[in-house]
């Protein structure tokens, strides 16, 4: 097996676009005379959401949408699991009830397969489609081409059709709790090594507990928070031979220092946290120390309504592996056509509409982090928002950047892929909960995961 | 109207139920035996290969007996508990009438929302139920989170919801003893425990039967509080074979071998409810013949 890695986040566009952010204007809303923006009047269009900051952030905007084209839209906005469920339902009878919905190339990888999603090449190339200020090239073309796909396994993501828009980008850092660390005397962590020192003592000051991170049976652990931690400890899902590496000396290595992390600084039942019960746990002023979990939970952390620690939190980037590695994970939200909708036309003007310039600055003033616009980053106001998060001001804006350098999807495109990361993330679990031997409980899920190759 | 034309007229509607029920049915069994997957467009016969893979998965076997587990936790907690409300109500008191209807509010709670609520209570670090615990000095519990404790508590909030209706049920079959068997028993110098042992008890048997019957068969396809609450984990400790099903279909698009588990868990809820039908049915008959 032979994979292709594609490198998510070109990290040249992320920091020129951080450098620019204080000098560029503001992207202008020109409208275009001859674009007709109401000629599908009448129609309507169906859109199934994630319960996400950036729904939150899109809501409010969508009148203007159907003020602006005569188009009626229905937004069907359901929990994350939930909403995979009805999307794959829906989908699966070809009957077309949802025309646009939120997905991800992991996600996609297997609505592609299946032949449901709309390729968006061709709409996106029609003067008549597509408003003149849309400017595919704004978008940062790894995060974009994230969203291509030949539809080939194992090989051919970045290459092939356009499956998808990206709509925010999230990697992963560490969020901690100034005062903490100045009470107890500690620095932030910069390497694992340093992290595993000091996790016995997170607890012993005005924290009740040390870290939180999300630790579910479910992909998410492997292919993003823990993932970012074995990416740093070298550890790939296949190596550049095409071998699995799942039960890996460094692998082996990394899930026993995770599983230390955790029984050492963690409460009971931290091996049911998703990434939810992580949001939530660190925004509750609980824990000293948020581990590798989503940056885009910044805009909740500084949220004085939602977060008790609106006033006490600082950003760093994730820990150095044992070889003074660090990668990390990446998720990019992004939204797809479907295949069978019968209001094509009327659903790419929405789509566009949402993954337009305007549009997504609005987003993301309302919290939907992060740009994936290159516009969006140049933005007076979402450079000023940005720059004050963070213990110091443009610490989180510092932090990102440091990480988008490192943040990849080095997994292979193949429609099993969640349930391959599923068992791993099961076989992690088992080190915690049984107590079983890492390597052996490693090597059986690899063992399962190579026979779902074939 | 003609015999005839009534006959159609009861025929047809007939027909349509039957093909209605049967059709998604045949239709479920012929996938058991197929590869199907959602995101393929086509699927092959593969014979019993899925129930083979099946049989042959520990975590299957596991599924089962989680499955079991769970729905013998549900029926000897539950009955006991419901036969013992029943006997409180049946006692006449100014609170009865508002016993009664406090006590049906959990049934009227859909079992995902009383499951969200109760995740929400049972949470750790932030729920009211190790709070309140911790003010009578027992320590926090892991409730939801833990392996060991997983399946309890899922156990414990289907008591919480369902034991009413045991309740009701038991209460209808307590008031169904004519008064002249009580008193009688009572002039004859009989006690409450014995006045139970003797007349209340084995009157109801039948109805005893009859809730084990609809908790059990209720119990082996339960889906709605796992979903809310654990979704099979953590790790697997509550993955029963419907979660398992709901995996495979879902979480995987494997709806061949999801449809094998459900196959599966239809022959063992047929084959315990015909058992427990048989069993209620003979009983019943002892009420007809004092009747």
């Amino acid at each position: 097996m032979k994979l292709d890695h594609l490198q998510i986040l070109k990290s040249g566009s992320w920091i020129s676009a951080f450098a620019g952010a204080a000098l560029l204007g503001a992207s202008t809303a020109a409208v275009s005379q001859e674009f007709d923006w109401k000629q599908q009047e009448g129609s309507s269009v169906n859109v199934l959401l994630v319960s996400h900051q950036f729904v939150e952030a899109l809501k409010p905007l969508v009148p203007e949408f159907e003020e602006m084209t005569g188009i009626s839209v229905s937004l069907d906005v359901l929990a994350e699991q939930a909403a995979f469920e009805k999307l794959l339902a829906d989908l699966s009878s070809q009957v077309g009830s949802v025309d646009v919905f939120m997905t991800s190339p992991l996600n996609n990888w297997q609505y592609a397969t299946a032949n449901w999603l709309e390729p968006l090449d061709e709409f996106i190339g029609d003067p008549a489609l597509t408003h003149p200020d849309y400017d595919v090239g704004d978008f940062f073309q790894g995060v974009l081409n994230s969203n291509r796909w030949t539809r080939v396994p194992m090989q051919g993501i970045g290459e092939g059709p356009l499956w998808a828009l990206p709509i925010n980008s999230e990697s992963y850092l560490m969020a901690y709790r100034p005062s903490v660390f100045k009470e107890l005397g500690l620095e932030v962590p910069k390497t694992y090594d340093e992290l595993l020192a000091i996790a016995d003592k997170l607890d012993t000051g005005s924290a009740e507990f040390g870290l939180i991170t999300r630790f579910d049976k479910y992909w998410d652990l492997p292919y993003l928070t823990f993932g970012t931690m074995l990416q740093s400890y070298g550890v790939e899902m296949i190596d550049a031979d095409g071998n699995l590496q799942i039960c890996s000396d460094a692998s082996v290595q990394a899930t026993d220092d995770f599983v230390t992390l955790i029984k050492t600084a963690s409460p009971e039942g931290a091996g049911a946290f998703t990434w939810y019960e992580a949001l939530q746990g660190f925004a509750s002023g609980q824990y000293a120390l948020s581990l590798n979990e989503a940056d885009l939970f910044a805009p909740v952390y500084q949220d004085a309504e939602q977060s008790e620690v609106s006033d006490d939190v600082g950003y760093a980037p994730t820990p150095l592996g044992p070889d003074g590695t660090r990668k990390a994970g990446a998720w990019i939200w992004s939204m797809s056509m479907n295949a069978a909708s019968k209001n094509k036309e009327a659903a790419w003007l929405f789509l566009s509409w949402v993954t337009s310039k305007d549009t997504m600055i609005a987003t993301h003033l309302a919290g939907n982090m992060n740009p994936v616009r290159a516009s969006a980053w140049e933005n007076h106001e979402v450079a000023a928002m940005v720059n004050r998060w963070g213990e110091t001001p443009g610490q989180y804006s510092d932090v990102t950047a440091t990480m988008a350098e490192v943040a990849a999807v080095r997994f292979p495109p193949h429609p099993e892929l969640t349930r391959m990361l599923d068992r791993w993330a099961q076989a992690v679990q088992e080190v915690y909960f049984n107590g079983s031997d890492t390597r052996t409980a490693l090597c059986e899920a690899q063992d399962d995961v190579e026979k779902m190759f074939n | 109207m003609s015999a005839r034309t009534t006959y159609l007229l009861l025929f047809l509607p007939a027909l349509a139920m039957l093909a209605l029920a049967l059709y998604p049915f045949v239709q479920g069994v012929l996938t058991a035996f197929s590869d199907r997957k959602l995101y393929y467009d086509t699927s092959s016969f593969i014979g019993f290969q899925n129930f083979i893979a099946l049989f042959a998965d520990d975590e299957f076997h596991d599924s089962i007996l989680r499955t079991l587990a769970f729905t013998a936790g549900v029926v000897f907690v539950q009955i006991p508990l419901g036969l013992g409300i029943a006997l409180l109500l049946l006692r006449q008191s100014w609170i009865q009438p508002i016993l009664r209807s406090t006590l049906v509010l959990p049934l009227l709670i859909p079992p995902v929302v009383a499951g969200l609520m109760w995740k929400t209570m049972m949470q750790p670090q932030s729920g009211i139920v190790n709070w309140l615990l911790s003010n009578v000095g027992i320590p926090p519990q892991t409730w939801l989170s833990h392996v060991d404790t997983a399946l309890l508590s899922v156990i414990l909030i289907d008591t919480w919801v369902f034991t009413p209706f045991a309740a009701l049920i038991l209460l209808a079959g307590l008031q169904s003893i004519p008064p002249e068997l009580d008193e009688a028993a009572r002039v004859d110098g009989a006690g409450a425990l014995l006045v139970f042992r003797a007349i209340q008890l084995p009157w109801i048997v039948p109805f005893i039967v009859l809730v084990a019957l609809f908790r059990v068969t209720d119990s082996l396809k339960s889906f709605e509080l796992f979903y809310a609450t654990t979704r099979g984990g953590p790790l697997n400790a509550t993955r029963t074979m419907h979660i398992m099903a709901y995996e495979e279909a879902f979480r995987w698009s494997s709806v061949g071998k999801a449809m094998a588990v459900v196959f599966v868990l239809w022959l063992m809820s047929y084959f315990i409810s015909m058992f427990l039908m048989t069993k209620w049915q003979r009983r019943s008959g002892v009420h007809h013949e004092y009747g």
